[in-house]
């Protein structure tokens, strides 16, 4: 028995140490459990990438590298073969080493021409032309806005490239002034171009992630800097993705406030009740009455509506509206006659004018 | 009489297990990369005449006076751009790969009008006036065409062909050209037959990966 503890704890020591020498706590840089999903481990890149990129901290020496940890990280972390064979042998024992460039996972989540941080850089070079922006509308579900998701986007772009030769661009009209003879001139018009460097437009393909952040709102773009439109002479345009909260069968969005509807019979009315509906995340909300449930009565289960998108923690409120669903055969005579005595309950023929609040 | 029956089925069940044993093979590399889906974004080539399907904001002079459809050279006009959509609301969540079969609607993104035909004689041959139409995405019946193709789902690479629901036409050029102010620019019409003018294939745009029905819950087995 001693013997195997020791020896089992021989190994343990020799494993972390050799984890400690061998490479990067991958999870830890994420910040991640070894248990997280995908998507989280997405949600997690694209929030750090924003806050480390190296553009974004000047005076961090360390910016660099902190930024190319991220990049591996999330490159191995995200491809499940690679992260099977880095939980099982640390970064040691990943094959094939590193293959995409750092700046290349960013651009899956920001687009090509990287992040503009602080304000937007491209407004003051108003004499470089611009392809068009594209924008992309973007169905997603109330599931969606509840718990985020990404979606992957295959993007085919044309792409100005070098070619052989020189083409003619900035072509424009100019007066030309030639001397006919002493004294006499004569002033025509011409077209002049300049010449530039030849392009032809290929087409290239791109995987592009958009993150569809908890709590987003109807109408917010999530943009990527130059995957637009090309222009020949300039930079490409922006593809933007526009986000579109489709109809729900079961709740309507309020801002964060989901409402729904439920339909009870007469007898629970009367009676009371117990049930669970189910959540846009599959968990269950548990409803319990022992009361009368008048029909339009209202239920406020706080915390249990959408996620504020500034602050996922606070969520906004389930409002459950009850509505009575009466027998729909009529009752026989006995019927009638044992209501009257248990709910001994006089006439009551109140007549008012219902759409003016009297 | 069963040993007969199952004599008789023996066959085609043996077929069918093969099958079964070969598509999954075959099907992994398909699923996925290259279907065109839902939602998407994208740029349609006619591959005989080597021109986008386009719109703009320019009516026809003739026929039904609707905003016109035509076919351009250029491969980098965001003019050019179409989005896939189910023929009704909710019809074809985002991300489901299009049928071959399948009747879709195409949005010109700039503009918000739908691919439409009708019976109005378009201006240069005299084929089927084909235009664009309706607000914000909507139009009517006349917005929708069954996509054409072989096999089970639209392929990007593939070659494919549009035929109208309402009126059996399929989208077609033949290579008039109109003069300004769209010079050069090709008619795109409907024509009653298939044919070569009237595959088309997709190209540039922006393609959402097929998604995997997402759950909210998993349900008890």
């Amino acid at each position: 028995m001693a013997p195997q503890n020791l020896s089992t704890f021989c190994l343990l020591l020799l494993y972390l140490i050799g984890a400690v020498i061998a490479g990067r706590d991958f999870y830890k840089i994420l910040g991640v459990p070894r248990s997280a999903s995908i998507k989280d481990i997405k949600k997690a890149y694209r929030k750090l990438a924003l806050q480390l990129h190296p553009d974004r901290n000047p005076d961090d020496p360390q910016a660099q590298e902190k930024f190319q940890d991220l990049g591996a990280a999330y490159e191995v972390l995200s491809d499940s073969e690679k992260r099977k064979q880095y939980d099982t042998y640390g970064e040691e024992g990943l094959k094939d080493g590193h293959q995409s460039s750092h700046g290349d996972i960013f651009s899956h989540f920001f687009g090509d021409f990287g992040f503009m941080f602080g304000g937007t850089p491209r407004q003051q070079d108003r004499n470089i032309p611009r392809g068009s922006d594209i924008i992309v509308d973007l169905e997603v579900t109330l599931e969606e806005v509840y718990a985020g998701n990404f979606v992957e986007v295959v993007r085919n772009k044309p792409v100005a490239r070098q070619a052989p030769g020189k083409r003619k661009c900035n072509c424009r009209q100019e007066m030309r002034t030639t001397q006919l003879g002493p004294g006499r001139f004569q002033m025509t018009q011409e077209v002049v171009c300049d010449e530039c460097p030849n392009v032809k437009l290929v087409n290239e393909e791109r995987t592009l992630e958009v993150e569809i952040e908890p709590g987003v709102r109807d109408g917010m773009e999530y943009p990527f800097i130059g995957e637009g439109e090309p222009h020949v002479d300039g930079e490409p345009g922006d593809l933007r993705f526009r986000i579109k909260v489709v109809k729900h069968p079961i709740f309507e969005r309020r801002g964060d406030d989901l409402y729904t509807n439920v339909t009870i019979s007469l007898v629970e009315s009367l009676v009371g009740f117990e049930m669970a509906i189910t959540h846009l995340d599959g968990h269950k909300v548990h409803i319990s009455r022992d009361k009368i449930t008048r029909p339009g009565a209202k239920l406020w289960k706080k915390g249990e509506g959408l996620p504020n998108f500034d602050n996922n923690n606070i969520k906004g409120s389930l409002i459950i509206t009850f509505d009575v669903d009466f027998p729909k055969e009529q009752l026989t005579e006995e019927a009638r006659e044992g209501i009257k005595q248990l709910l001994k309950q006089g006439s009551v023929q109140k007549v008012y004018n219902g759409l003016q609040g009297y | 009489m069963w040993s007969a029956g199952c004599r008789g089925a023996t066959g085609p069940v043996l077929l069918g297990l093969l099958l079964a044993l070969l598509v999954p093979g075959g099907g992994a590399a398909k699923t996925g990369a290259g279907l065109v889906t839902c939602g998407s974004v994208l740029k349609l080539l006619n591959t005989h005449h080597r021109v986008r399907l386009h719109s703009h904001d320019i009516k026809y002079g003739s026929g039904s006076g609707q905003q016109s459809v035509t076919g351009v050279e250029a491969s980098d006009d965001a003019n050019s751009y179409w989005r896939i959509r189910g023929g009704s609301e909710g019809g074809c969540p985002r991300g489901s790969p299009v049928r071959c079969g399948q009747a879709v609607r195409l949005t010109h993104v700039l503009t918000g009008k739908n691919l439409h035909t009708h019976h109005f004689p378009s201006p240069l041959s005299n084929n089927q006036e084909v235009s664009a139409f309706g607000e914000d995405g909507e139009g009517d019946d006349l917005d929708l065409w069954t996509v054409r193709c072989s096999g089970q789902h639209w392929e990007r690479e593939a070659a494919v062909r549009f035929q109208h629901v309402g009126t059996s036409v399929f989208l077609s050029v033949t290579g008039e050209q109109y003069g300004s102010p769209i010079r050069g620019q090709r008619e795109v019409h409907g024509m009653p037959s298939a044919n070569t003018h009237n595959t088309w294939k997709a190209m540039e745009g922006i393609f959402i990966k097929p998604s995997v029905e997402p759950s909210a819950g998993h349900d008890e087995l």
